[in-house]
């Protein structure tokens, strides 16, 4: 299968720059400093690149809203969001130490497309073993004369997993409490103190120096149709080889599970969580879904961050519902209410439930609270709020109706 | 006063200056609060929002929000146990459990000697190696009791 990200992984000094030089490295750099900003753009709309942090945006289009300097003067900015805390995600952990180089060169090319100057890479606090070879691998590629047309620049996170979205990244950037901003205005109009700011995944900036020194047509072609390239499997859970897979957008669920050994000890698979928890789960008559971004909406979920958590018939789905809306109580950030008291009395519920006191009104009052978050909350955090549970109550009901039946 | 010494106030000074913008070194600089002090006190924490030339209001709320800051001294080394979905299929509560019984401390206590303590956290980014290990913000693969007991050997 093809491989852009993980092409070289099996060559142990691949984060050296010497190591990556030789492979072709920076490369795709040279070629778009040799273009005009709006080529560069052009080639990553040919492309059909998409946002692989989580929202899957088409990455050129994004670039695209970047407003002119005669309209907007100052400075723009390219902030690389390397703030990966979705749970089942660990695929920027894995390139950024693997491949760091490939991240910087991607984020170099990003700067000239937009006209930054000044770039940074945000990144989360308990990644400290990252942010020393990010660090060092900055340190490397500005000796070597790369970052001539913009600097770098490294910030660390504080343990918020809002933190990661791309607004209250900003904010956080901004020494404020990581609350969303309500768009519009979006981070490409007024973003890092209300300068344009372009905020790229760790993801979709390392397959930029593919998509320059091969060109857009040939990324495209490696894909599926308005999904153009490949997408890095986090897997874990009930799988035989946990660990990231790199397959071509619109390769078959069944295929990744395959990659990863299939479900451990031969058991049932019960479902799929495709993209991080905060996506509803995929399940068994869905393995013939070829997984993309639109293909995957069709099914009724998403590709997030490509965080895939594969659940056999051992799971109760109470369980695993309780587990992410504790998560999501914890981490919600407090601004709208909605979500603050609903992520609250959701894990309330479904830990009453766990703990043998369940009762016939909680999953009709799950599924209610679920109702009234989302839609009505500033960010995607509230809305997976309401979403997540109601879709563990619609797709396995009965593991509900046991926790009250089992009451005696 | 001041609730830091020379050097000290030297670092954070140089975060007010490391970013095009003072206010966008805050959170590194409470960061370096919380490594000295292993906590972020309101007496620090208005000595910051005088360095920054920002109200105490504006810095207590964000040392207030992020998780990676307390208020009460964590240990020297703080150790994280993740309990996310796939950490906690993997068996991150008996690995809770191991935590209790070898260091002796329940979550979010430090042990009598300031040297340790441990909390569960949320995803750690190493699903794939669950239940996953942090100890002073740098991953140490998955969670075994061998491991553990060896927490008790930092200096």
């Amino acid at each position: 299968m093809t491989k852009i990200l993980t092409k070289h992984f099996d060559e142990a000094t691949l984060h050296e720059l010497a190591t990556y030089e030789r492979l072709g490295g920076y490369q795709g750099l040279k070629k778009a400093l040799a273009m005009a900003p709006a080529d560069v753009t052009a080639e990553v709309v040919k492309s059909n690149l998409r946002g692989l942090g989580g929202a899957g945006f088409p990455t050129g289009a994004k670039w695209g809203t970047v407003p002119p300097t005669d309209k907007v003067p100052g400075p723009r900015y390219v902030v690389v969001n390397c703030d990966e805390s979705e749970p089942g995600c660990f695929k920027d952990r894995v390139l950024v130490t693997r491949a760091p180089h490939q991240l910087i060169e991607g984020l170099l090319i990003a700067a000239h497309a937009v006209g930054a100057r000044q770039t940074f890479i945000f990144i989360r606090g308990e990644y400290q073993n990252q942010y020393d070879v990010l660090a060092r691998a900055v340190a490397e590629a500005a000796a070597a004369g790369h970052a001539k047309h913009a600097s770098i620049d490294l910030m660390r996170g504080a343990g918020a997993y809002i933190s990661g979205l791309d607004t209250a990244l900003l904010e956080t950037m901004e020494g404020k409490k990581a609350w969303p901003r309500q768009p519009p205005p979006f981070p490409t109009v007024a973003g890092l103190m209300g300068q344009p700011t372009v905020v790229n995944n760790v993801e979709t900036l390392s397959m930029l120096p593919f998509i320059l020194r091969e060109g857009g047509e040939a990324f495209a072609k490696i894909g599926s149709a308005k999904n153009g390239g490949t997408v890095v499997f986090s897997v874990s859970g009930h799988v035989e080889k946990p660990g990231v897979y790199e397959v071509p957008m619109g390769t078959k669920l069944r295929d990744v599970l395959a990659l990863a050994g299939g479900v451990r000890g031969g058991r049932k698979l019960k479902c799929v969580i495709p993209g991080g928890t905060s996506m509803p789960p995929l399940m068994e008559k869905d393995l013939d879904l070829a997984l993309d971004f639109d293909a995957i909406r069709a099914a009724g979920t998403f590709l997030g961050a490509g965080g895939m958590i594969v659940l056999d018939e051992t799971a109760d789905a109470v369980e695993v519902a309780h587990n992410i809306e504790r998560f999501l109580a914890h981490e919600s950030c407090g601004q709208c209410t909605p979500c603050r008291e609903g992520s609250f009395w959701n894990e309330e519920i479904l830990h009453r439930m766990l703990h043998g006191k369940a009762t016939a009104e909680d999953a009709p009052n799950l599924a209610r609270i679920g109702e009234n978050i989302t839609g009505k909350v500033i960010c995607a955090l509230g809305d997976t709020v309401g979403m997540v549970t109601r879709a563990y109550l619609q797709r396995f009901p009965e593991d509900f109706k046991k926790r009250v039946s089992s009451n005696g | 006063m001041s609730a830091f010494t020379p050097e000290q106030e030297k670092v954070l000074v140089a975060w007010t200056k490391r970013y095009p913008y003072p206010n966008m070194g805050l959170v590194e600089a409470l960061r370096s609060v919380q490594e000295w002090h292993r906590c972020v006190t309101p007496a620090a924490a208005a000595r910051v929002a005088e360095l920054f030339e920002l109200p105490f209001s504006r810095v207590w709320g964000v040392a207030t929000f992020f998780p990676s800051f307390t208020t009460k001294p964590t240990g020297r080394h703080r150790v994280g146990l993740c309990h996310g979905l796939s950490c906690s299929l993997a068996g991150s509560d008996k690995m809770e459990t191991c935590l209790e019984e070898t260091l002796g401390t329940k979550a979010f206590e430090t042990s009598a000697d300031g040297k340790l303590s441990w909390e569960p956290m949320e995803c750690l980014g190493a699903c794939e190696q669950g239940p996953a290990l942090l100890v002073n913000d740098r991953l140490q693969g998955q969670a075994t009791p061998d491991k553990i007991a060896k927490l008790k050997e930092l200096k």
